[in-house]
């Protein structure tokens, strides 16, 4: 079920309504609830995706349980290897079996020998299989690394894994923070809920407004690349960067503001990226769910920063390569994160990395400083010329997409394929941007105005956005639900 | 939760009015003029009414319609006599003209060109051939005084039933007091427009349940034994909607483009005598677009070039009107 269609805007109320007032007596009613309207979201695309997960909570639980219990180190560390092994599995058959495949053939017919394909499989990728098993993997981790105690409470369990709002697409939760709660009794606070609407209305018109609008120029730009001057391909990358990002981070806001909507707070995934002032800090904006995944759980555990530049190096390398391939399975990812390792490193090599951890762009002014604009600019040039990797559908094309830029160098007007106003985008986009800057301090508090009637004139301006802009015929799935 | 219920819902009302007062103001929302079915069974607009109808979600078309004695879209009054040089123009929404003021239509733009003729547009939105023979047929007293006729056929569309059937629900579905509602609350009206509403309607006729993904279509010539098919069904309609209504071969002549048009069609049209004005040319060599940005209606340049191909017809059927 899509957070953007009616089947949801219908599905919410219903379960909010049982949630508070029918299986509102103790933690574990409202559990039962959870599990319930998670299975029928999750199901509503095909039922037999439920055994995937049913699979993945059953082995974790059983395996968090043996974790904790085991008498001995080694007898731990064979137990979490169990549960690693079975989810890299489940990813492994259902998301990157048929590119292993191809990639063999690929590389024993460039060594000459001919080879017919006949071992690839034809199965879909289940919805959202990525982050579900990130998140049971990392219960197991915890319990391994003593972060947390497993749960004997099958219940909650199973709502820690399958809670809807974040199923699909993350934020990928850790037991420590969403476990926790889910375990306890949650109690209506007018404040968390009203925020939590507020959050959905900010991350639908991200969805509806940015990304949707954007999506036809940017498939048209990438699907035409060979056709286009160097302008149009430039302008094609940059509105990919915009779209990806409203979609996502859409996305993440409606899953944070649903899941307040029932008491409970998930963390952050987005943190205004797009004002990052170096490649770090962009790491420390952006799908934060997944990065923090990768610093606690690979790059930690493979000594971090801790040991030498040059190992700290490797594991920068790891981490990233890793992260790409968790996109997809195709090289364009991995390369895409190979190019992030590159701008990653010159600036740990600096000792920058965690060098804006805790302030952002204009922290103690209301105008960034010219510094500060010229390093957004580049950081935001970088990101976006990496995501020529990260949107076409080959390395070949990329190449030939950046090939193209250059021996094409020339600016012609581009004419949206469905002829609208071009103007109006850019016009959008200018807006989107300025409004983002001044929210810049709140990523949970999007409406953060004193006054009431600029927050009515905003909410009027944001539902009003969503119908100027509102195209009938764009594919309303998200992107990362791909991953 | 009372609070929280009770706020969402005041607030939920108060950005719906907003909006709505929004909608107005911008005059975002298009206004669709009353339709009815006569006393012959022709389906039109109640004469007299004018308005404005607007395309695209941000007013990207904007023009104003009239709708004349006869009811229909036009700058003038259909009033035909012996006297004078008349030419009737029917069709579908392309003729109706609510994508361009009702000041610079086809009609106008022929006027303008052969300044002593009166160009009639019987223009309605969803006419296909049969409703088109049928009110030929229906008003055959004004008809008859009508010096010429020029029948737009889009082959894809109009050929598709054999006979007319006037459509009496549809009229009375437009007059309940749902899409009544509709028209009153500009906010929906503007909802509807733009296609926001699309997914409710579906989901409440149950028709969401049924979408299947159809699969990426490629431009794959059609497959020739159905497209044989339907031109035999097509051609058969076409037969016998000459036959029910009867097709006046001395000024009656269609207006298509061969493009997008069987050519089987166009032979039997040929071996029967039957002109037809072939405006392919003209907008396949013209440099600057010929239809709408919003959708796929003729713009102002691709009306001009319809008006050019009737006036050239009608100037090499009539020299003396040259002067």
């Amino acid at each position: 079920m899509l957070f953007n269609s009616v089947e949801f805007l219908l599905f919410l109320p219903t379960v909010f309504f049982l949630y508070w007032f029918v299986f509102k007596k103790n933690a574990t009613t409202q559990n039962l609830i959870i599990i319930l309207a998670s299975y029928l979201f999750y199901g509503w695309w095909d039922w037999r995706f439920l055994l995937l997960i049913m699979g993945s909570t059953l082995v974790d639980f059983i395996v968090g349980q043996k974790i904790y219990t085991a008498e001995t180190k080694k007898q731990s560390k064979l137990w979490l290897w169990v549960s690693v092994f079975f989810n890299l599995s489940l990813l492994g058959v259902f998301k990157y079996y048929n590119f292993f495949v191809d990639s063999f053939v690929q590389l024993v017919s460039s060594a000459g020998y001919e080879i017919k394909s006949i071992w690839t499989l034809s199965i879909i990728l289940p919805v959202g299989i990525s982050f579900y098993t990130f998140q049971t993997m990392s219960y197991s981790l915890d319990i391994y690394y003593k972060r947390v105690k497993p749960t004997k409470d099958f219940t909650s369990f199973v709502a820690f894994v399958a809670f809807f709002p974040q199923l699909v697409a993350g934020p990928i939760e850790r037991a420590s923070n969403l476990l926790s709660q889910i375990k306890e009794k949650r109690i209506f606070s007018y404040r968390q809920a009203s925020d939590g609407l507020k959050l959905i209305l900010w991350g639908f018109f991200k969805k509806l407004v940015i990304a949707d609008s954007l999506a036809p120029v940017v498939d048209d730009i990438f699907a035409n690349y060979a056709t286009y001057p160097a302008s149009t391909l430039i302008l094609g990358v940059c509105l990919f960067s915009f779209q990806v990002y409203g979609d996502f981070s859409g996305y993440s806001d409606i899953a944070i503001g649903t899941a307040k909507l029932f008491g409970i707070e998930l963390m952050s995934n987005f943190k205004f990226p797009n004002f990052s002032r170096n490649v770090a800090e962009y790491w420390q904006r952006w799908h934060i769910s997944l990065s923090t995944w990768f610093r606690h759980y690979l790059y930690i555990p493979l000594g971090g920063s801790r040991v030498s530049k040059l190992k700290s190096v490797r594991n920068i390398c790891i981490i990233f390569l890793v992260s790409g391939f968790w996109h997809g399975a195709n090289w364009t990812f991995i390369f895409w994160g190979g190019l992030h390792a590159l701008f990653f490193i010159p600036v740990f090599l600096m000792g920058k990395n965690r060098l804006y951890k805790d302030n952002v762009i204009g922290q103690s002014s209301a105008l960034p400083s010219i510094k500060e604009v010229g390093m957004v600019l580049w950081t935001f040039c970088l990101v976006t010329f990496s995501r020529i990797f990260f949107r076409s559908p080959s390395l070949q094309d990329a190449f030939s997409y950046i090939r193209q830029i250059s021996d094409r160098f020339s600016y012609e007007n581009y004419v949206h394929p469905m002829g609208y106003r071009m103007i109006d985008f850019y016009i959008l986009l200018v807006a989107f941007i300025l409004y983002e800057y001044r929210i810049r301090k709140h990523e949970r508090s999007p409406f953060n105005f004193k006054s009431k009637w600029i927050r009515f004139l905003i909410y009027v301006g944001v539902v009003l956005g969503i119908l100027l802009f509102y195209d009938d015929g764009v594919n309303r799935s998200f992107i990362y639900f791909q991953f | 939760m009372k609070k929280f219920i009770l706020k969402t819902f005041l607030y939920i009302i108060a950005i719906l009015l907003a909006l709505e007062i929004t909608v107005r103001v911008f005059h975002l929302y298009t206004e669709d003029p009353p339709r009815y079915i006569d006393e012959y069974g022709v389906e039109k607009r109640v004469p007299r009414n004018n308005g404005i109808a607007v395309y695209g979600n941000r007013n990207q078309a904007y023009s104003e319609f009239d709708i004349n004695n006869a009811g229909f879209n036009s700058f003038r009054d259909f009033l035909p006599s012996y006297e004078k040089f008349e030419l009737a123009i029917t069709g579908d929404s392309f003729i109706e003209g609510f994508h361009q003021n009702y000041q610079n239509s086809i009609g106008k733009k022929i006027e303008n060109n052969i300044p002593s003729i009166e160009a009639y547009e019987y223009g309605y939105a969803g006419y296909d051939l049969a409703n088109q023979l049928h009110l030929i047929h229906s008003y055959k007293k004004d008809f008859d005084k009508i010096d010429e006729i020029i029948v737009y056929l889009n082959y894809e569309n109009d050929l598709k039933r054999g006979v007319y059937t006037p459509n009496y629900e549809r009229i009375k579905m437009l007059k309940s007091p749902l899409f009544k509602m509709r028209d009153q609350i500009k906010l929906l009206a503007y909802g509807s427009k733009i296609g926001v509403l699309e997914p409710i309607k579906k989901f409440v006729s149950g028709k969401a349940f049924q979408d299947k993904e159809e699969g990426y279509k490629t431009n794959e010539i059609e497959n020739s034994d159905l497209a044989k098919e339907k031109d035999q069904l097509y051609l058969q309609n076409f037969k016998s909607l000459i036959k029910h209504y009867g097709f006046d071969k001395t000024k009656t002549v269609l207006l298509l483009d061969s493009r997008k048009t069987s050519k089987a069609f166009l032979d039997y049209c040929a071996r029967e005598g039957i002109a037809y004005l072939d405006f392919s040319e003209k907008f396949k060599n013209s440099k600057k677009a010929t239809t709408l940005i919003y959708d796929w209606h003729w713009n102002d340049h691709g009306r001009s070039l319809i008006s050019e191909t009737i006036s050239e017809y009608i100037l090499a059927k009539y020299p003396s009107m040259k002067q």
